[in-house]
Parts: C-alpha cells; sequence; structure tokens
C-alpha cells in the first residue's frame, strides 16, 4: 500500500497548508489589481481641466447695464440685473434638465418642460426641483464687473456699484 | 519518366481551382445526411448554429424573426456606421458641415446616413419587441434565465448606443435632445452629478461631450454589444435552442428508442462512472448521450426526433429575414431622409426640447417628477425586467404565445408596454411649447 498524498490533507480545507495561503494571496492579489485598474480608468476619463467656457469671466462695465434691464447672456447661461446701483447675476440654467430659461415678463420660463420662476428665480410653477441659484458678483480693479458661477450666493444679495 | 515530368505541373495546374475551393470548403453541397451536418459544423459562419433544429423554432410565427431582423439591423449599423466614419469628424466646428458634405457632396452620403439611421430606430424597436415576443412566449423559464438577462443588458446597450449617436450631427435636434437627456442622468442619487460630468468632460454639452459620444459610440459600445450577442447566441445552444412547449417533446408510445452504441474504452468508463471500471475493458454497451454531457437538456433518445437539419431549413429562414430586413432599411431610407435642423445655437433651445422618441415616454414621466420619472421609475422597471426569471418560477406555458397559465404575468407585462407605449405617443403627438398639451389635430 501506498501512503495517503498530501493532496488529500489540501482538499480536506481544514489546516492552512501553504498552497492555500498562496492561493488565497494570489487570488487577493488578482482582484486587488483588477479594483485597482478599473479605479484607475474611472480618474482618467474624469478630466481635470475642462475645456470650455470659464466659470470666472468679466461682463463689461457696470454703466453698459441701465437701472432696470435683465439682461440675458446665454452663452454665459446667466441674467445680470440691475436695479438702481444694484447688480446681481442669476443662473438661466433651468434647475430641472438644463435647458436655458428665457426672460419673461413674470420672472423666467424654461421651454422643455415649462418650469416657471418669479423675478428672483423662485419656482412658480413647473416640474423645476429648486430655484435658480444666484452667483457672486464683484467689481474688478479694471472697474469691469466679474461673475463667478462657482460661488453660489443667497438670493437676493447685491453688489452696490 | 519524361511524360511523367512534364505532365504533373500541367496536371496540378488544371486542378488549380479545385484544389482551392476544396481547401476552404471541405464539403460538396450536401447531398445526404451526413454531409448536411458536416456543412453545418466545418463552415465557420454556420458552426455557430446547431446540425439539427426543431421545426417549432423555425415557425414564423412563433418567433416574428425579431431576434434575427435586431442582429441583422445590427449588423447594417456596423457596416454603414464604419462607412460613414470615413467621412466624420467629431468636432464642433466641423460636425454639422460634414453632415452637410453627406447630403451635397459625398456619394451615396445621404443614402448611408439614412441608412444609419432608419436601422438604429427600427433597432430599438425590433430590440423591445423581441423582449415582448420572449415574455409572451414564457421563454425566460429555466434553464432560460441568464439569457434573458443579457437579452435586458442587450436592451440598454442599444438604447445607450442610439443615444450617443445621436449627438453626432450636432444640430439642434441633437444638441438639446442631449442636454436633456444628461441632466436626466444628474438626477441619479449619490453619483448622478459625477456621472453627467464624466460622460460630457465638462459641465455642460460641448467640444469634449461630442469627443466622448464619439468615442462610446465606434468602439466602446459596439464592442461591449458584440461581446454579448455573442454570448447571448452561444446560450441559446447551451439553454437546448429556443423554447418550445412540453408537448412538442412529449414520446408517442411507438417512438423507437434510438441509442448512441459507444464501444468502451478507458476513459469513457472514466467518464461515465466508476462504478463500470471494474468491468472488463471492451465490452460493448450502450449510452445514451447524456450519460457522457452534463444538464438536464441533452434528451438524445429520449424524445421524438420533430428536427430537420439547420441546411437548408434553417439557413433558408435566415436568408430570408436577412433580405426582408435590408430590403425593409433599403426602401424607407429611399423614401425618407434623416432629419437634420439647424446647427446648434445654444441661445435658441427649440421649444418645446424633445428627446429621441423611444426616450419621450421618458421625458413625459420626467415633466412630471424629475427625479421619479427620470431615474426612481425607470430605474425599478429595469431592475424588475432583470428579475423577471428568478421571480416568476411557475413553469408552465413555456414555449407558447399568450399561454392561459401565464395570465398575470403577461397581463402584468402588457400593462407595462402599454403605458410606456401611451407615455411615448403624449410625449411625441401631444406636447407642444412650453411641454403644455396639445392636440395634434
Amino acid at each position: 500500500m501506498k501512503t495517503p498524498v498530501k493532496a488529500t490533507i489540501d482538499e480536506s480545507g481544514d489546516a492552512m497548508t501553504r498552497r492555500r495561503l498562496l492561493s488565497w494571496l494570489s487570488g487577493f492579489g488578482l482582484f486587488g489589481s483588477l479594483i485597482i485598474t478599473v479605479f484607475s480608468n474611472l480618474i482618467f476619463i474624469k478630466p481635470r481641466a475642462t475645456y470650455g467656457q470659464p466659470n470666472r469671466f468679466s461682463i463689461g462695465r457696470p454703466d453698459d447695464f441701465p437701472s432696470g434691464a435683465r439682461v440675458s447672456l446665454d452663452e454665459r447661461r446667466v441674467c445680470i440685473i440691475r436695479d438702481g446701483d444694484k447688480v446681481a447675476a442669476i443662473s438661466t440654467t433651468c434647475t430641472h434638465l438644463g435647458c436655458i430659461v428665457s426672460v419673461s415678463e413674470t420672472g423666467f420660463s424654461c421651454p422643455c418642460h415649462g418650469s416657471r420662476y418669479d423675478q428672483d428665480g423662485n419656482v412658480t410653477g413647473g416640474p423645476a426641483p429648486r430655484a435658480l441659484p444666484w452667483f457672486q458678483v464683484s467689481l474688478a480693479p479694471n472697474g469691469e464687473i466679474e461673475v463667478d458661477k462657482d460661488t453660489e450666493i443667497e438670493a437676493g444679495s447685491y453688489l452696490r456699484v | 519518366m519524361s511524360n511523367h515530368t512534364t505532365s504533373s505541373p500541367w496536371k496540378s495546374l488544371v486542378a488549380l481551382p479545385e484544389n482551392i475551393w476544396q481547401s476552404i470548403f471541405r464539403n460538396p453541397l450536401p447531398s445526404s445526411d451526413l454531409g448536411r451536418a458536416s456543412t453545418s459544423f466545418s463552415n465557420f459562419f454556420l458552426h455557430l448554429h446547431p446540425v439539427k433544429v426543431h421545426r417549432h423554432s423555425l415557425r414564423a410565427t412563433f418567433t416574428l424573426g425579431l431576434g434575427l431582423i435586431s442582429f441583422f439591423l445590427f449588423f447594417i449599423l456596423v457596416v454603414t456606421g464604419i462607412l460613414l466614419m470615413f467621412y466624420y469628424v467629431p468636432s464642433t466646428t466641423q460636425a454639422y458641415d460634414r453632415m452637410l458634405d453627406l447630403r451635397g457632396t459625398v456619394a451615396f452620403g445621404i443614402f448611408l446616413r439614412n441608412m444609419h439611421r432608419w436601422a438604429a430606430h427600427g433597432m430599438v424597436a425590433a430590440v423591445f419587441l423581441h423582449m415582448c415576443r420572449v415574455f409572451l412566449t414564457g421563454s425566460y423559464k429555466p434553464p432560460r434565465e441568464f439569457n434573458w438577462v443579457l437579452g435586458v443588458l442587450l436592451l440598454l446597450v442599444t438604447l445607450f448606443l442610439s443615444f450617443t449617436g445621436y449627438l453626432l450631427p450636432w444640430d439642434q435636434l441633437a444638441f438639446w435632445a442631449i442636454t436633456v437627456g444628461t441632466s436626466i442622468a444628474s438626477y441619479a442619487p449619490l453619483v448622478g452629478k459625477q456621472v453627467k460630468f464624466i460622460l460630457l468632460g465638462d459641465s455642460t454639452v460641448g467640444q469634449e461631450a461630442l469627443l466622448r459620444f464619439y468615442v462610446l459610440h465606434v468602439a466602446v459600445l459596439p464592442v461591449v454589444m458584440s461581446l454579448l450577442v455573442a454570448i447571448h447566441f452561444w446560450r441559446i445552444r447551451k439553454d437546448g435552442g429556443l423554447s418550445r412547449p412540453e408537448e412538442e417533446d412529449a414520446l408517442p408510445a411507438d417512438t423507437p428508442q434510438t441509442q448512441v452504441e459507444v464501444v468502451q474504452g478507458p476513459a469513457v468508463v472514466m467518464a461515465t462512472s466508476p462504478a463500470a471500471a471494474a468491468e472488463p475493458v471492451l465490452q460493448k454497451r450502450h449510452y445514451g448521450i447524456q450519460g457522457l454531457v452534463r444538464g438536464p437538456f441533452t434528451k438524445v433518445g429520449n424524445v421524438p426526433d420533430r428536427s430537420v437539419f439547420a441546411w437548408p431549413n434553417l439557413f433558408m429562414a435566415e436568408l430570408v429575414v436577412f433580405l426582408i430586413t435590408v430590403a425593409g432599411v433599403l426602401l424607407v431610407s429611399l423614401l425618407f431622409n434623416a432629419p437634420l435642423e439647424e446647427p446648434v445655437n445654444i441661445m435658441h433651445p427649440p421649444n418645446p426640447a424633445k428627446a429621441p422618441w423611444y426616450f419621450l415616454g421618458l421625458q413625459e414621466q420626467v415633466s412630471y417628477s424629475a427625479f421619479w420619472g427620470g431615474v426612481g421609475i425607470p430605474g425599478l422597471e429595469v431592475l424588475l425586467l432583470l428579475l423577471v426569471p428568478y421571480l416568476d418560477r411557475k413553469v408552465a406555458g413555456v414555449g407558447r404565445w399568450f399561454a392561459r397559465e401565464r395570465l398575470l404575468a403577461n397581463f402584468l407585462f402588457l400593462t407595462f408596454v402599454i403605458v410606456n407605449v401611451i407615455l411615448i405617443i403624449i410625449g411625441t403627438f401631444f406636447r407642444g411649447p412650453n411641454w403644455e398639451f396639445v392636440s395634434p389635430w
């Protein structure tokens, strides 16, 4: 009779043999590499720099906007409102599905799904889930108004010029 | 001696065409069953098919050829798509001009674009109808559960392929449909905003989005699609062919038991049963094929042979479906031109801005609630579709249209289909400026 071969001990699965340990370690290694690869690819395809329009831009001198003006800069996707000596910038990107809202008599209205907003950007109808955000407006040293779309501010806060 | 040296090159020259032909096609056109069988499995393209196929699977009224139509439309899309790639540039400044060039200067350009466009719409419809056929005939029941799951994934990839292609002409239709579509994605909890940003490569639809959609459309998604299609087809074979009712396999009393005779060698003994090892080698025994192959589906010898040879029955049927599909696409492409609106003008969103027709049901839902209409309910619907074969475990009414035993399941599924069709019809015809209700009459 032959003595029982070593393989039977391995398959019983109770003892942590060297083969078992190495299998686990290589399994973890391969699986781990796969996870790292997937995440690296996600990091790769998420752009670090964008090539489109900058989010901080100058819109011209305060005199370009007479009192009572509501000027929609569609390409910048903001509406500049001037009331006396107060200036503010409201987003014209509909909070519903990203269409550009148009300036209407009562405020803003969206052509895509019929969301309506009042003069200050508060939702008055339609499926929009929240109000249009207001963006930070500042006066640059050269006297031009600068809008920063990365910084949202409280609705109703104006810049005095 | 001299005779031999002069005639040999001449002889091989004469035999050259035949030798080349035979080196490619090992079988002559089959005239016997053996020939039909070996033609099927010795040809690369034919060997994807079974050598024999059940008569029930060949019934046009059972399958309606919808799976084949979907595949052939995909084939047409690959061919026309590759041709269009020769002239297309994924750049915001050039894409639209290239569309005009396809109309004006490229030979057959408008025709190829029409074919690509209509085949794409047709494929969305065919894949969806194929899903309806599979459901209403109860064909997702075991052992075909996983192939149903693959089918649902294929529907999603089809929709995503169509959606990414929608942006490429860079006209108003494209721009606003993608603006709306990607905003819907951003409503997904936790990852929505990130998904939108990664998909567009920017915060709004622009050059980066066009490039990304192009790469997805011409490289990533077609590869995913081809892989899934390959597994889908392979699984049909491994799951025992198309579904059919039990009674198609019922055993009439007078059916002789056909069995495969295996001359036992040591290897066969090992494969079948260890007990047989004790018996003398080279003793003749009878084995059914099921003794050698694992799984419950290979019922050789237990079923009446209601199958026919794939050559020519199945191949002829496939050829007919292919010709009908091609003819249909050609006809529609001759009659109707693919739409091309004005070039992108972000200052003037069309009112109303509408998504592609197959997403208009979604857009209609979105007009009630962005999260529930755009993400919540569609997500639940996809989840339920994926789980269908694991929720409905009753094995009855398989392989028949509208089986009585499946009344409830079919009723629920048809409700889902009809509600979605109604939503699409409302979104397409009954929605006007500001998404307000209008009458098309």
